[in-house]
């Protein structure tokens, strides 16, 4: 008899050898009883594995997953929403700042009616710069500006927190 | 009705384009496979299940880097089984693990009396011991038998090689055999 170790006996059950390996074992199988009862056991075990119930989660399992994926989802909308509007508040500071800026240089240009209208206009807009930056009004634009991107961080430092506190419950 | 006889890549390609209802298919699924797997492994089913929704949320936020090279179920399986071993890390149980190695599975040859394998019938008995299978030989014999998974595809997910998962699945199925040869001669003695 040759020597059919337990190896080669799950090798034969899964199909896996050659076709002389495979007549190998199929005839040792054959002459020995001992082999024999052996590899129907494994036999034995290979189909009751192959019959083994599925387990279910629970019914609802794929709503609630489903329910966070939907959260999930509105929460980073949600958070583009908010970003998209601080972004757009501090666009809208901004571009009211030059704009009034750019107002009074403007009106302080149509009323000199002289000839030297260019020299003017870039001496005007010097002025004003500097008047504007140079004195108390540039800590006042600063603090604003300051303020607004501080209360952006803390209510983007918040929403995320609040995300983060919803997913882990 | 039609979708769920689309293939998986059909409904992941149709998640991506903004169809998140769909991904509930892929949910349907694959949930039974993927818990009857997890619940073997953690030997717990309300954590089978805490794992599991964290897996399919896992998959559905990395859906953009799934590439269709291979099925979706080997990429899920591997989110599954690592998800399952960190769980299993971080608990206790990591010492139990260590200690019941693929080499140390004769634990569960004096596990059981001589009369609970007497009387009890052979499926349960198989059952019984590949729920208290240590991770690896279960993850191994779930994939193997529930998911119909080739050796290939098992060490793919698994991450590890054809050899090991060969010797898993050897070693797993020959416990089982000399546990039904010891009931077959208890019952023979008794």
């Amino acid at each position: 008899m040759k020597n059919i170790d337990d190896d080669l006996l799950n090798k034969y059950l899964d199909g896996e050898l050659s076709s002389e390996e495979q007549q190998l074992v199929k005839t040792e199988i054959e002459k020995s009883s001992e082999l024999k009862k052996k590899f129907d056991f494994l036999h034995q075990v290979h189909t009751v594995l192959n019959n083994l119930e599925l387990e279910s989660p629970n019914q609802d399992f794929t709503n609630l997953a489903m329910n966070k994926i939907r959260k999930k989802n509105s929460a980073v909308r949600q958070q583009k929403y908010f970003l998209f509007t601080i972004l757009t508040l501090f666009g809208i500071t901004i571009l009211g700042i030059t704009g009034y800026l750019f107002y009074q240089i403007i009106f302080s240009i149509q009323s000199n009616q002289s000839t030297e209208i260019v020299t003017k206009y870039f001496r005007g807009f010097g002025n004003y710069i500097s008047d504007i930056f140079g004195s108390n009004n540039l800590s006042l634009f600063s603090s604003v500006l300051s303020f607004i991107l501080l209360l952006s961080g803390y209510f983007l430092i918040e929403f995320k927190r609040q995300i983060k506190k919803k997913f882990s419950h | 009705m039609k979708m769920k006889n689309l293939s998986d890549a059909e409904i992941i390609e149709s998640v991506r384009k903004g169809k998140t209802a769909d991904y509930s298919i892929l949910i349907d699924r694959h949930k039974s496979k993927s818990y009857s797997m997890l619940k073997r492994m953690l030997k717990n089913e309300f954590e089978a299940e805490e794992v599991l929704m964290d897996c399919f949320l896992k998959a559905y936020n990395n859906l953009a880097t799934f590439k269709n090279e291979s099925k979706f179920s080997t990429w899920f399986y591997k989110i599954v089984y690592n998800t399952a071993l960190t769980r299993i890390s971080n608990t206790k149980r990591k010492i139990e693990s260590e200690m019941t190695s693929i080499d140390d599975l004769h634990f569960l040859h004096s596990k059981y009396q001589a009369d609970e394998l007497v009387n009890e019938d052979i499926p349960t008995l198989v059952k019984k011991i590949v729920s208290e299978l240590p991770p690896r030989n279960s993850a191994v014999i779930s994939l193997f038998y529930l998911e119909d998974m080739s050796i290939d595809e098992i060490s793919e997910s698994l991450q590890i090689s054809v050899a090991n998962v060969k010797v898993l699945l050897h070693r797993s199925r020959n416990l089982l055999r000399e546990i039904i040869e010891k009931r077959k001669v208890l019952q023979e003695v008794l």
